[in-house]
């Protein structure tokens, strides 16, 4: 469904990914790990139509989304897909609740519908008490679960994680981590999970191992 | 003499016969290889003998013949000093993983890549078997988890410097 | 101390350069404006200190604007004083240093517009400049101390959003303090025992000063409130958002719109003035003053947007990573200009001329009332404007905020 083909990035002189090539099929569950600097993050940008790769194409559904103009890859990345920072980047001016309600809000859905909606993916995440509080007031752990929540609401067809559980500790990552499996399993979301943790790897279907921008020989099947 | 440990242990509670501690014991410590019920009553047999467990009562309720084992003064004593007994830590390395790679040395790359694939793709089955396991088979796989995954970053750390070396 | 003032001085970002300039030149112009206020009022001559006593208030938004540029880059200041802390600077010694910033650079930008002056007015007495320099540098060294006060109490964890403070009883003593100086000084007139005739203009001056300050302090409050009504009803993404972070930070919000609210206060309370009494000439130049104002109010938000575009940073670029457009996330920014400004202009528009209705009464014509309006709903529309107008300009410093491609 969503696929990478001989993607390439540079930073200044740096080769931050080298003719990578990957395909992650619906409802599929792919780990990208390596050691720092090998290239994760990049490449999830790239799949995820953040940062436009260099070489190299990118398709869903096989359509190209790589090169498309702006505002379509906006709305594509709107539509079809959902992100999970390690810091959750969520508002913080917002309760929980509204943070959850925003990308509903800015598909033009109705207040009271994308609050409800927002409201009914906080109970799924098991966060519904803190629904009212500001993102300052939760804890690193409940943050994740509100940015999981985010990222799913819109049902999107991929969910990309990069290191949702850095910030946390062994727990609070499982809770985390088992909360994003189910739920985007539940909605057949395929996720790409960034991690260099070896036991958060293992919540995926499969590993993708980078090492200096390349995928690592033998691993990738 | 670990098992020996392991039964008092569960004999504070109230005396069981061998049966039941075999039960318990393949509950309780999920992940551990199952106990053999030869080996349940030789340990029990060895207890008694130290005088760390005595036979509290033999039962005969139409079936075959059932021995009930209390724990002893003693017993509780010497299971109070192991539970308080730091584990030392271990002095050598001894794991084949090891010494595969200490003898290869830079042509354990290969070897080590393919070792990564066998352990992620058991910490894998570990992971799934948490989301619906018992709190014991929990604990269980994250202790199981966590030497996987220590092994796993020495790969990772080994890999990095056979690297190095290369690039030196 | 100075070593160290030094040191940092060489390893200035490029904002805070900006910032330099700004406080060196707002102390520039404020200098000016006070030297030239303090050589009319000397006229003997009503006209003329009218002109006066409206340049020397004009100084007020002008300091407001050094105070606000102060804060400028205070993200990157916040994170220095604190690691200065940790590197065992005394609080003391981080306010001194902070005020050794600000004073040195009003005591440049001050000397220069003292000179500016000098040279333009070789003829007049010239005794009031260094008075006026001294006056400049000491405040510009007050606010320097007083910019990194967060930083100051807590070296750990620097406070980046302090909390939400309503409005307390000392900014009511304030606005009663400064209304109570003002009439009493338009009741008695002439007849003061000190300062001899001008005495009243010194307390109506004073009073005004006073009041100013109380509303700016007020409109935080004013702020929230409108902020807080908008949230709860807001259908669109951008309106609740723009909505709660107004609400989120008032203060910042009332901070920079201080200037504009005089601007907007002035301008009502000149246009109520000029349906009353025909000074012409000392009107045109205070319409002129005015559009100085309404300049500095606009650099006022720009300080104040740039500001803010580096707190929203993160959250604003995990949006577009998430599809939202940025377009969208330019019309939170002009929301909230249009949430924050709204209240407070149309608050200081009125004031401005009930402030003059009300110490006229007695011969203030109902005729003149439309005039009066009229020019207080253009004050109030052009405060408006100038929110929106740098909320829109400020599209591309978002669309570098936003950019994904610098971070690896």
């Amino acid at each position: 469904m969503l696929e990478g083909r001989g993607l390439g990035k540079s930073f200044g002189r740096t080769r931050a990914l080298d003719d990578v090539s990957l395909t992650i099929s619906e409802g599929e569950v792919v780990a990208v790990t390596g050691p720092s600097g090998a290239g994760k993050s990049t490449l999830l940008h790239c799949l995820a139509g953040v940062v436009r790769p260099e070489a190299g194409e990118v398709l869903l559904d096989g359509r190209r989304i790589d090169s498309l103009p702006e505002p379509e890859s906006t709305k594509v990345r709107r539509e079809s897909f959902g992100v999970v920072f390690q810091f959750g980047e969520l508002v913080p001016e917002l309760t929980a609740v509204e943070n959850v309600a925003l990308p509903l809000l800015f598909s033009r859905r109705g207040r009271q519908e994308a609050m409800t909606a927002a409201a009914e993916w906080l109970a799924r995440l098991e966060v519904s008490d803190c629904a009212d509080q500001r993102i300052g007031e939760l804890s690193g752990g409940q943050r994740q679960r509100v940015a999981v929540a985010r990222a799913l609401v819109t049902g999107p067809r991929v969910v990309f994680a990069d290191e949702p559980t850095g910030a946390l500790d062994t727990i609070g990552g499982e809770q985390v981590m088992s909360a994003l499996i189910s739920a985007a399993r539940a909605g057949r979301a395929a996720v790409v999970l960034v991690t260099h943790d070896n036991r958060v790897a293992a919540y995926a279907d499969r590993e993708v191992a980078l090492r200096d921008g390349s995928v690592l020989a033998g691993v990738q099947r | 003499m670990t098992t020996g440990h392991v039964l008092l242990g569960f004999l504070v509670e109230r005396a069981k016969h061998g049966y039941e501690l075999k039960k318990e014991h393949d509950h309780r410590l999920a992940g551990a290889k199952p106990l053999a019920y030869g080996q349940v009553y030789a340990t029990l047999q060895r207890l008694e003998r130290d005088g760390l467990a005595e036979v509290a009562e033999t039962q005969q309720e139409g079936g075959p013949e059932r021995t009930l084992y209390a724990i002893t003064a003693d017993g509780k004593a010497e299971l109070e000093r192991w539970l308080n007994a730091v584990e030392p830590s271990a002095p050598f390395v001894a794991s084949p993983l090891f010494a595969r790679v200490a003898v290869a040395g830079k042509d354990a790359d290969g070897f080590l890549v393919l070792q990564r694939e066998a352990h992620l793709a058991r910490m894998r089955e570990l992971t799934a078997e948490k989301a619906s396991g018992s709190p014991a088979q929990v604990l269980a796989a994250d202790y199981a988890l966590h030497h996987l995954d220590a092994d796993l970053r020495w790969i990772e750390t080994a890999l990095a410097r056979m690297k190095e070396h290369d690039d030196a | 101390m100075i070593t160290v003032s030094r040191m940092l001085n060489r390893g200035r970002s490029r904002a805070e350069r900006v910032r330099a300039w700004l406080v060196a030149a707002g102390a520039a112009v404020a200098t000016f404006l006070v030297c030239t206020a303090v050589r009319l009022a000397d006229f003997e001559d009503e006209g003329g200190s009218l002109t006066g006593l409206a340049l020397a208030l004009l100084a007020v938004p002008v300091a407001g604007l050094v105070h606000q540029a102060n804060r400028l880059a205070s993200a990157t200041r916040e994170r220095r004083l604190a690691a200065l802390r940790l590197a065992g600077a005394a609080p003391g010694d981080v306010r001194w240093l902070g005020a050794l910033e600000g004073g040195v650079l009003a005591l440049v930008g001050s000397s220069g517009g003292g000179v500016i002056y000098v040279l333009t007015h070789l003829s007049g007495p010239l005794l009031p400049v260094p008075v006026v320099v001294a006056l400049v540098t000491l405040g510009g060294g007050v606010s320097g101390a007083r910019a990194g006060r967060h930083v100051v109490a807590s070296p750990l964890g620097v406070v980046r959003r302090a909390r939400v403070r309503g409005p307390r009883v000392r900014d009511l003593i304030l606005f009663g303090a400064g209304v109570g100086l003002f009439v009493l000084g338009a009741v008695v007139k002439g007849g003061f025992p000190f300062v001899g005739k001008y005495g009243s203009g010194v307390v109506m001056a004073a009073g005004l000063v006073l009041l100013l300050f109380g509303v700016t302090l007020a409109a935080t409050w004013v702020v929230r409130a409108c902020a807080r009504r908008v949230g709860r009803r807001a259908r669109l993404a951008e309106a609740l958002l723009a909505a709660r972070l107004v609400e989120a930070d008032p203060r910042a919000w009332a901070r920079a719109l201080s200037v504009v609210s005089l601007t907007v206060f002035f301008g009502a309370m000149a246009g109520a003035q000029q349906a009353m009494v025909g000074y012409w000439q000392a009107h045109a130049l205070v319409d002129v003053a005015l559009l100085v104002a309404l300049v500095t109010s606009a650099v006022a938000l720009v300080v104040h947007q740039a500001e803010e575009l580096i707190d929203l940073r993160r959250s604003f670029s995990a949006l577009a990573a998430s599809g939202v457009p940025e377009s969208s996330l330019s019309g939170v920014l002009v929301r909230q200009a249009v949430i924050a400004a709204s209240p407070v202009c149309v608050v200081a528009a009125v004031s401005g001329v009930a402030v003059v209705v009300v110490t006229t009464l007695d011969v203030y014509q109902v005729q003149w009332l439309g005039w009066a309006a009229g020019r207080a709903v253009v004050m109030a529309g052009v405060g408006v404007l100038a929110a929106v107008l740098v909320a829109l300009a400020a599209r591309p410093l978002l669309r570098g905020a936003l950019s994904t491609d610098v971070r690896a």
